[in-house]
Order: structure tokens, then sequence, then C-alpha cells
């Protein structure tokens, strides 16, 4: 049998049962749908993070002060300790080989307010190079001093919905603001960037790190960020920085180095575990179709015995029938499964442009693995029909 | 037509066409199973994680330094306008209140002997013995001392106490936290961790030593205890009123447990439907199955139909008959389903027996309910259509 007689054969048997096939591709369309639908938004969701993550810079170590010696690898995430790591640790460790920049942050909440209007903020004590770090951009006005580690200077940086709100339309810059009574003439804005990694960057304020420690008393850093050269070894480095910090510390190794690859190869495996996890469960749905797939094949073969008989008779040999009843459920599941992958894509794409935010894609391995399974599926599960199929002796039916 | 033989009809027309049926109800029971599955999974790590979040006492309610809690990291960050120790012993003489816990944490090197162990340190108060359900295996807990002037005492956890003494004998013995010297009072009973932290390798001291160990000003919480019987409301209003008094403006966060649970049972909530909407997928085609088997079926029998009709059986009986028929084998695959349920269930106790049980009364009754509602609706347009045929057109159809 030729491949375009055979495909033209089964479209007729399709349209002549309209209402099965359409129950069939109704079926397994749902289940590549949803198999791909579940798994697209995992991946977006890893997508979405990593996206938040890469625009830290690859080579970016975080230090916490602060070291636990204890099973299950959890960090020191207060960064309280009993013996503080300063501007100076910072200083040291900037003059290692390797290192690039470092941006020391003291971090604390403060009131800031402006004539009447105030309000509670997150307030970053940093340097320029925090700002590039985390990738933000000055939407006008300056950036910080040079010389933010070495002096205390009362400016600030304000987030852009402080600023709007703060100020409504007035023009912050140049404005004096009040932080915890201290006042801080307004040097710059920062671009609108919303929420990167929880933090809300719009509702804060950077200010000097050396003013930092005078408006929170407090000489101890919370973290420090540490880019490094693209060239650089990076646990050479991290190993420096170690024995650095042990040297000055009185020979207590008291931080906590984490890298922002570890993180987020960590985050990966969370997450893609999550997503394998998720869209077996979409699959199982693909299973209950196989199964309806192979009953009615049964039923169709027990309605089609004295057709499969007279093929048999004019010479159609048991190969042959097994072919023609897989070929059928073949046709039909990569026809339901491309309907399902439409569908999905479709959706995917809907939302994708409702939330422009959001990097929602359909990965292609999602599109691919649900169009294997339902194939896989129907060649499993259409075999044993056919096989019976094959079995009909021609004799009998057509006697009857 | 009478009720035994109604059912001895059903089971004959069901064996009649055994393979397909027995497909049907296979393709429905792991549909079931599958939204069973989900559903008590979702149950699980609901109660998992709600236990987890109880297990420090329900009477409680926190207050934290900020009212910018972005992050929730609001209580590690720096402030001018800290909860101080103060703030923290004018709570204890509010009416109502049973117990103040002063919460300081951070990491330090707790030593003993030559040996040493880097590890969080919590600065707390007495109260914290009660408020966060800990248990003491040996000796005794930090005793009632004045919060500002507390004695240099520590409570050891499980794992530091056999990292530290192993099997020589702690109490009474000196720790030097910090360099600080600290007498061993009590040793704890293991407790497991919690949000990734190990309660079991910390050691407990008086949170006014730890302030001046961190050399931090404030006090990162407060968990406030509460008598039994007044509501979590009251409290925190009176926490708040009181507060306000003495910074003179509302900058710090009140949360009580009843709001935490809430908050956490809600995205719980939306976890455990996730998993029923994925499991009910499985459920839909198979209900689907159902339904095109049956309508198949139908029409291979109209001629049965139609001379049942000639016989004289009322139209009413036959969808009876046929929708007994459907509701039949969906309950026969619903308990299939709950029955591959059951085995996994089993499975998991062989394997995992600390995990929570997926098979429940509940879910089983769900299951079930679920099975009859489903046979009734694919059952149900199948069966009219059959039952409306006029018996001469029926019967012609042969």
């Amino acid at each position: 049998m030729k491949t375009t007689d055979l495909l033209s054969f089964n479209l007729q048997l399709f349209g002549r049962h309209r209402w099965r096939t359409s129950v069939l591709i109704f079926c397994i369309s749902l289940g590549v749908l949803s198999v791909v639908l579940l798994v697209s938004l995992g991946e977006s969701a890893r997508r979405y993070v990593e996206q938040e993550f890469s625009m830290l810079g690859s080579n970016l170590l975080i230090v916490l002060p602060g070291k636990k010696q204890t099973s299950g690898g959890s960090v020191p995430f207060y960064g309280t300790t009993t013996r503080d790591l300063t501007l100076a640790d910072a200083a040291y460790i900037e003059s290692l080989p390797g290192v690039k920049r470092v941006a020391p942050i003291i971090a604390g909440t403060a009131q800031v307010s402006f004539m009447n209007r105030s309000r509670d903020v997150m307030v970053i004590g940093s340097t320029n190079d925090f700002i590039l770090a985390r990738n933000m951009e000055v939407a006008s006005g300056t950036g910080l001093p040079e010389d933010a580690a070495k002096i205390h200077r009362q400016v600030a940086i304000l987030g852009a919905s402080l600023a709007g709100e703060l100020f409504a339309h007035q023009q912050p810059l140049g404005q004096m603001v009040s932080l915890d009574g201290y006042r801080f003439r307004v040097a710059g804005v920062l671009q609108d960037q919303g929420e990167s990694l929880g933090l809300d960057l719009g509702n804060m304020l950077i200010i000097p790190v050396k003013a930092g420690e005078a408006v929170f008393n407090t000489q101890a850093l919370f973290r420090l960020l540490i880019d490094l050269n693209d060239m650089a070894d990076e646990q050479q480095t991290i190993d420096a920085i170690y024995a650095l910090v042990k040297e000055r510390h009185q020979g207590e190794e008291d931080i906590t180095i984490i890298t922002q690859q570890s993180v987020m190869s960590a985050f990966n495996n969370i997450m893609y575990t999550l997503t394998a996890v998720v869209g077996l469960l979409a699959a199982i749905s693909l299973l209950v179709a196989g199964i309806l797939i192979m009953n009615l094949s049964l039923v169709s073969v027990q309605q089609r015995r004295q057709e499969i008989g007279l093929l048999k008779a004019i010479g159609a040999n048991r190969k042959l029938i097994v072919w023609l009843f897989v070929a059928e459920s073949l046709m039909l599941v990569t026809a339901a499964s491309l309907i399902g992958l439409a569908v999905a894509q479709s959706l995917v794409f809907l939302l994708a442009k409702q939330f422009p935010a959001y990097p929602i894609a359909a990965p292609l391995w999602a599109h691919s693995a649900a169009l294997v399974v339902a194939i896989l599926t129907a060649l499993i599960f259409s075999f044993l029909p056919a096989r019976q199929a094959a079995s009909v002796s021609p004799v009998e039916v057509l006697r009857g | 037509m009478r009720i035994p033989d109604a059912f001895q009809w059903i089971k004959t027309s069901v064996l009649a066409g055994r393979s397909r049926n027995f497909l049907t109800m296979l393709g429905f029971a792991v549909g079931v199973s599958a939204v069973t599955l989900l559903a008590a999974m979702g149950e699980s790590i609901k109660q998992f994680v709600l236990n987890e979040f109880t297990q420090f006492g329900s009477h409680i309610v926190a207050v934290s330094p900020g009212t910018d809690q972005t992050m929730g990291v609001g209580s590690i960050l720096r402030t001018n306008r800290g909860i101080s120790l103060d703030d923290a012993v004018s709570l204890q003489n509010l009416p109502d209140i049973e117990g103040v816990v002063p919460v300081v944490a951070g990491t330090a090197q707790v030593r003993h002997a030559g040996l040493t162990r880097a590890t969080d340190v919590m600065g707390v108060g007495e109260a914290a013995l009660e408020a966060w359900q800990l248990e003491v295996s040996q000796g005794r807990f930090l005793p009632a001392d004045d919060i500002l002037h507390s004695r240099a005492y520590a409570v050891l956890g499980s794992k530091l106490h056999r990292a530290l003494y192993g099997e020589t004998p702690a109490l009474g013995s000196f720790v030097h936290i910090a360099g600080s010297r600290f007498l061993v009072v009590g040793v704890l009973s293991p407790k497991g961790q919690f949000l990734g932290m190990d309660l079991d390798e910390m050691a407990y001291i008086p949170a006014a030593r730890a302030m001046s160990m961190f050399n931090r000003e404030s006090l990162m919480e407060v968990d406030v205890m509460y008598r039994p019987g007044v509501t979590s409301q009251a409290v925190a209003a009176r926490i708040r009123a009181h507060l306000i008094h003495r910074h003179g403006d509302e900058d710090f966060t009140i949360v009580t447990q009843d709001q935490m649970l809430e908050t956490l049972d809600s995205i719980l909530d939306v976890v455990r439907l996730a998993g029923i909407a994925i499991g009910a997928i499985s459920l839909l085609v198979g209900s689907v199955g159902i339904y095109s088997i049956l309508t198949i079926t139908l029409a291979q029998r109209r001629s049965e139909v139609g001379l049942l009709r000639a016989l004289g059986m009322k139209r009413n009986a036959l969808v009876t008959l046929f929708l007994g028929e459907a509701v039949f084998l969906a309950i026969l695959g619903g308990a299939l389903g709950l029955f591959v349920v059951l085995l996994v269930q089993t499975l998991i106790w062989v394997v995992m027996p600390a995990l929570p049980y997926l098979f429940t009364v509940t879910s089983a009754a769900t299951g079930l309910i679920v099975s009859i509602l489903v046979g009734l609706v694919a059952g149900g347009y199948p069966a009219f259509k059959a039952a409306s045929l006029p018996p001469v057109t029926a019967l012609r159809a042969e």
C-alpha cells in the first residue's frame, strides 16, 4: 500500500467516524496542551529569576559577615557578628588581584521626609559600585560622589517612586530631605526599574556608605558585593579573600562568601525538578487518553471485522493490517498534538502579551517532549488492538 | 422492573463488553487516583507547613522594628528607631501578657576545651522556653533574671552540645562565646530544622548579653506570649497603643500568629487547588472516555432498546437502567483508583514512614462522590438519547 493511499484511506475513516475522531482529538490535545502550558509556566518562572540574577553580572561574589560551621550549609543571613566587617576590610579586599570592584553595603530603615511628607524607606549606604553592580541607572542628576567610602557627604539618590511621592511635581534635584533628622541634599533620582529580586528599587534611598555609618551609628557592613575581573580565577580569589579577612580578624575566619553562580545553580535545580514534576503530573492525562485510544480502537476493530476480512481476502498481510491501525492512531495523535501545541503556543503568546514584564515563553523541549510522549502513547496503546485486527480470520467473517 | 432484576441486567450488560468496560474503568481509575493523590498531597503539604509554623506555640504576637517590611528582612536591617530592651521590659507589665521574649540573633564562635564551633547564637529570655515550646533534656533553661541585667548563662542545642562535649557532662562547665565566659545551665532536646535553620545547633544566651556581644542597640524582634482566652487582635491593639505611647509613632510592625497563618493558608490553598486542577485534567479525559464508550455501546444496542420499549418498558425506567450502568462503571473505576491510591500509600509507608497520610476518609469519600457524579453526567445524555428513540426506528436499526 502506498503512503498516499494509506493516508487517504485513514482520512476517509476519520470522515466517517467524525464523532469518535473529535473525542480523541479533544482528549489528546487537552493532554498535550496541559503539559506544554504547565512546563512553560515553570520554565518562565525560572527564566524570570535567572534574568533577575543575571542583571547582577556573572562574576559577582557576595560576602556576608559571620560564619556557620553547622551542617546543612545554611548561610548566616542575619549578618550579625561579634567582629564587624568594616570599610577598612573592604578597602583591603579591593586591592587584591582579580577584584574589579567592591561595593560595601550598610542597610537600614529610616524615615525620610520633605516638607510635611514622610515615608519609611530602606536606606542603602554604599558607593557608586553598588549602582553599577546592580545595573541600576541614574535617570537625572549624578551618582554618589567618588569618595563615598572615605568622606561623609550628606547627599542622597532617591528611588523613582519615592521621588514621585515626596516631591510630586516639584524638581527633587538639589532639594534638602531629612533622613532620621540628618539633612541630605538630593543628588540624583534612579530610573524606574520596579522590583528586583524582591527588593523594591523604586522605594529606597542610596547614600554614601560613610554617611550611612553616621546615620545608623555603626561600622558593621551588612554585605559586600565583589565584582571580579573577567580573567580572574574565582576560587583563587575567594581563597585570597578568606585568607585576608582571617589575617585582619585575629585569625578568625568569620565571613561567608557565596557566589552568584552557586545561588543560581541551586535555584535552577529546584525549578527544573519542580517543572518536571508538574509536567509529569500533567502527562498522566495523556496516559488516560492512551487508554481511551486503545478502547476506541478495540471497538473499531470489532466494527470493522468484515472490512478487515475483505482486505485480507484480497491479499493484505498481517503486517499491513497492523500498520493500518497503528497509522490511524498515529495520524490522529499527530493531528491532535499539533492542535494542542498550537493552542498552547497561542495561550502562551497571549500571556506574554498580557504580562510583558515577564519572560513567558514555551521552551522548545516542552513541545518536543509533549509530542514524543503523545506519539509513544499512540504507538503503545494502538498496538494491541492492531494485533487483534490482524488476527481476524477472513473466512469466518466473510461467511457471516 | 424489580431492583434485583435491574442489577442483574446491569451486571450482564457490563460483563458483555468486558474488555471495553475494563479499559473504560481503568482510564477513569487513573483519573480518580490522580485527583485524590494530588488533593491529598496538597493537604499534607499544607498540614506540614502549618505544623512547622505552629510548633513554636500559638499564643504569640511578634513585634518587629520598622514599618517597611520589604523582603521580610526589616528586622535585621539597621534602624535608629528600633525596639529596645526597655520596650520589651515595659511590655511585661501589660495585662494578659504571660511572657516577653526579646530576640537578637547572630553568629559567633562557641568554644569549649579546645573545640570550637561557629554557629548561631540566640539572645533570648526565660520566656522563650514556653513561648517557643522548647524542651530541656538536661539541667534547665535560662533563669528568670531581670531582662536588663541577666547572668552569663548559656543553654546549648542538642547538636551543638554533642559537637563540643561529646559524652562528657556539660552542666556546670563554661563555654566561651565570642571570648566571653558563659556557664552552661542546660541542654535542649532535639527540635529539628525550621526554614533551613538548624535549631539544634544554636546556643541560647540572655538577650542583654547578646546585644553587647553583637554591638546592637535594638532588638530584632520581640515575641509576646499572651494568656489563652484573649484574642490576638485585642493583644495586638494593646501592644500597639503601648508602643506608640512610648515611641510617639508607629514605627514597628505587629504580626499575630492568626495573620501569619491566614497568609500561609491562602498561599497553600492555591498550591492545593493547582494540584487538584492538574489532576482534574486526567479525570476530565477519563470522563470523556466513559461518555464516548457509553455512546458507542448504546448506539450498538439500539435494537435491544427498541425491543424493551416495544415490550412496554417505560422510557424513565430505561434511562434509569442505562444511567445505572454508567454509574456502576464509574463507581467501579473510582474504587479501582482509590485502590491504587491505597497501594501508593502502603508503598510510602514502607519507604518513608514519616510522611503524612495521603489516603484519608475524606479523600476516599471525595473520590467516590466525584465518580458517581461523573457517571451521572457522562451517562446521562447517551442514556436519554437511546431511550427517546421511537421503538420502531430502534427495532429497524438491525
